[in-house]
């Protein structure tokens, strides 16, 4: 911070200093082609208010392709279509299954729809 | 046409969803410092041998005994699944009131011409589906009416959580169904003044001369006896108020006898209130400190003590409060007690545009704004108080609240998400 003096009034200065160059002459190439980075939270999450992030232990959804400490991303706004890998209730538990031919409605509760598993690779 | 739309059993309901075990089960919550039962579910409101919202030691054995599931009060949770139903709701109309965590009024004016029942079960279905939470809706031609409304679509089992009161005929009807205690904003004074003119239900109100009401119960009184009658004068506010105080007073887990952890307890107090002050952008002019011993004690000494400071310039600076609470809290502690709860309280709330500079104050050396903004930033980012003033030390947990049951933050921590045991 910088602190100015003018006569007997002391005032501090604290303008924002970021550290920009001085240099004039032709600015970046890229000026009128920036855009914003990935946001991968924007792109997995569609449904912010509907989507939440789920975290499984052990080994036995295997067949389904999800493995130990991966991560759902579970949509409940999405209507279930067949086949779908879903997060089902059944018998007071989560469960994985895809969505059979007509739904799930007497076997189990859809708790959401599963749009993405996150998985550690190293 | 007006919507008021509010969340069964709430914070229970929130619990439940990430737990199917409880699905259909008695559960409830208990407040800060797990001293009491605020807020049950329908299953355990059922178990009607059991006094529910009642102090925790009471009737502990009796929930165990019934299987009531306890959960202490994880706001951070209630507060985020709280702000996806109120998106969702924005959605259904430009104009969403918020009233509270678990409320709020929609404007569902011009749309008359649509079904609004079947209006009112698609904002029903699409929040249960959406974040699994059960609501009830009712609409109304006014506030008062739509928030009667919505008690009938929950005690009125034939109308599935949602209903319309869209004629002449229904608004009678309701007004003859309701005790006067049941309408929003007539309080237990004035219930005991009503009964004794002979006014038991709304219906009875509203017979009542304008003159008269407006006499004994001011112009709030009037304007609930409009209201009832469907006229609307209760403006619709989507900006919340900006508070005129703000405070936070909790019981230590434990008696306190020394200073220093008092003191540690009042800064994560300030350091609190001072957040919410920044969030509504204004500063605060007065802070009052008070201290107390446990008054239901029979065996300890009794003191209590608050005093008010005012800060030399209105701040919302987190480190300039603490150091004004501190002295405050030097001026009214006195040893020798077992101290039951420390609290502040800021006032003198003032937009922090309109924040006047003191002629005889050098400008503070708390005044950065940057730092304090980079604070708020990380806390966002990491957590409650992961950077945080010196002042509120490192034993927190020998003085907080005792959260024994606490859920998951589910929603806002990486490190809390709900966790499936993988299973065929």
């Amino acid at each position: 911070m910088e602190i100015q003096y003018s006569g007997k009034i002391k005032k501090v200065n604290d303008a924002h200093t970021a550290e920009v160059s001085k240099q004039t002459g032709f600015p970046s190439a890229a000026t009128h082609y920036m855009e914003a980075p990935i946001d991968l939270h924007k792109e997995l999450t569609i449904h912010q208010d509907a989507t939440f992030y789920i975290r499984v232990e052990g080994n036995e959804w295997k067949s389904y392709n999800i493995l130990h400490k991966d991560v759902l991303i579970v949509d409940r706004s999405l209507k279930p279509n067949f086949e779908d890998l879903a997060l089902v209730v059944q018998d007071a538990t989560f469960k994985v299954m895809r969505i059979p031919f007509g739904g799930c409605k007497d076997i189990c509760t859809l708790w959401g729809v599963i749009t993405y598993i996150i998985h550690y690779a190293r | 046409m007006i919507a008021m739309v509010d969340c069964n059993s709430f914070y229970a309901s929130c619990e439940q969803v990430f737990r199917p075990d409880l699905w259909g089960k008695p559960v409830v919550v208990l407040s800060n410092n797990d001293g009491c039962v605020i807020a049950a579910n329908a299953e355990a409101k059922r178990l009607a041998h059991i006094p529910m919202f009642e102090a925790v030691y009471k009737i502990k054995d009796a929930l165990i005994k019934n299987n009531v599931t306890f959960f202490s009060s994880n706001y951070t949770l209630y507060g985020e699944m709280s702000q996806r139903v109120m998106n969702i709701l924005g959605t259904f109309s430009p104009h969403v009131e918020v009233y509270s965590i678990d409320e709020a009024f929609v404007d569902v004016g011009g749309m008359e011409h649509l079904d609004l029942k079947a209006y009112g079960h698609n904002i029903k279905e699409r929040i249960y589906k959406e974040t699994g939470l059960p609501v009830g809706v009712g609409v109304a031609p006014t506030k008062v009416l739509a928030k009667l409304a919505n008690r009938m679509s929950k005690k009125i089992a034939s109308h599935h959580h949602v209903y319309i009161m869209d004629t002449e005929e229904k608004r009678l009807e309701a007004l003859a169904w309701a005790e006067i205690g049941d309408i929003w904003g007539i309080g237990r004074k004035h219930v005991m003044r009503l009964h004794q003119v002979g006014v038991f239900k709304a219906i009875d109100f509203v017979r009542l001369p304008l003159a008269w009401v407006r006499k004994e119960m001011t112009i709030v009184g009037e304007r609930l006896w409009k209201e009832l009658q469907g006229e609307s004068c209760l403006e619709f506010m989507t900006m919340p108020k900006p508070k005129k105080a703000i405070g936070t007073a909790k019981s230590f887990g434990q008696k306190l006898r020394d200073l220093g952890r008092i003191e540690e307890a009042c800064a994560y107090y300030i350091t609190e209130v001072a957040e919410v002050l920044r969030a509504q952008n204004s500063c605060a002019t007065y802070i009052q400190v008070f201290l107390h011993t446990n008054y239901h004690s029979k065996i300890d000494k009794q003191y209590s003590k608050g005093t008010t400071v005012t800060m030399p310039i209105p701040t919302n600076d987190t480190f300039a409060l603490i150091s004004e609470a501190r002295k405050a809290l030097h001026h009214i502690y006195k040893p020798g007690y077992r101290y039951k709860k420390v609290g502040v309280n800021l006032s003198g709330i003032i937009p922090q545009e309109y924040v006047q500079g003191n002629l005889f104050q050098q400008r503070s050396k708390f005044n950065d704004k940057r730092l304090i903004a980079t604070l708020d930033k990380l806390n966002m980012k990491f957590g409650k108080s992961t950077i945080a003033s010196a002042m509120i030390g490192t034993r927190v947990d020998e003085w907080e609240l005792i959260k024994r049951e606490r859920s998951p933050r589910y929603t806002t921590q990486w490190g809390e998400l709900l966790t499936v045991k993988a299973v065929h």
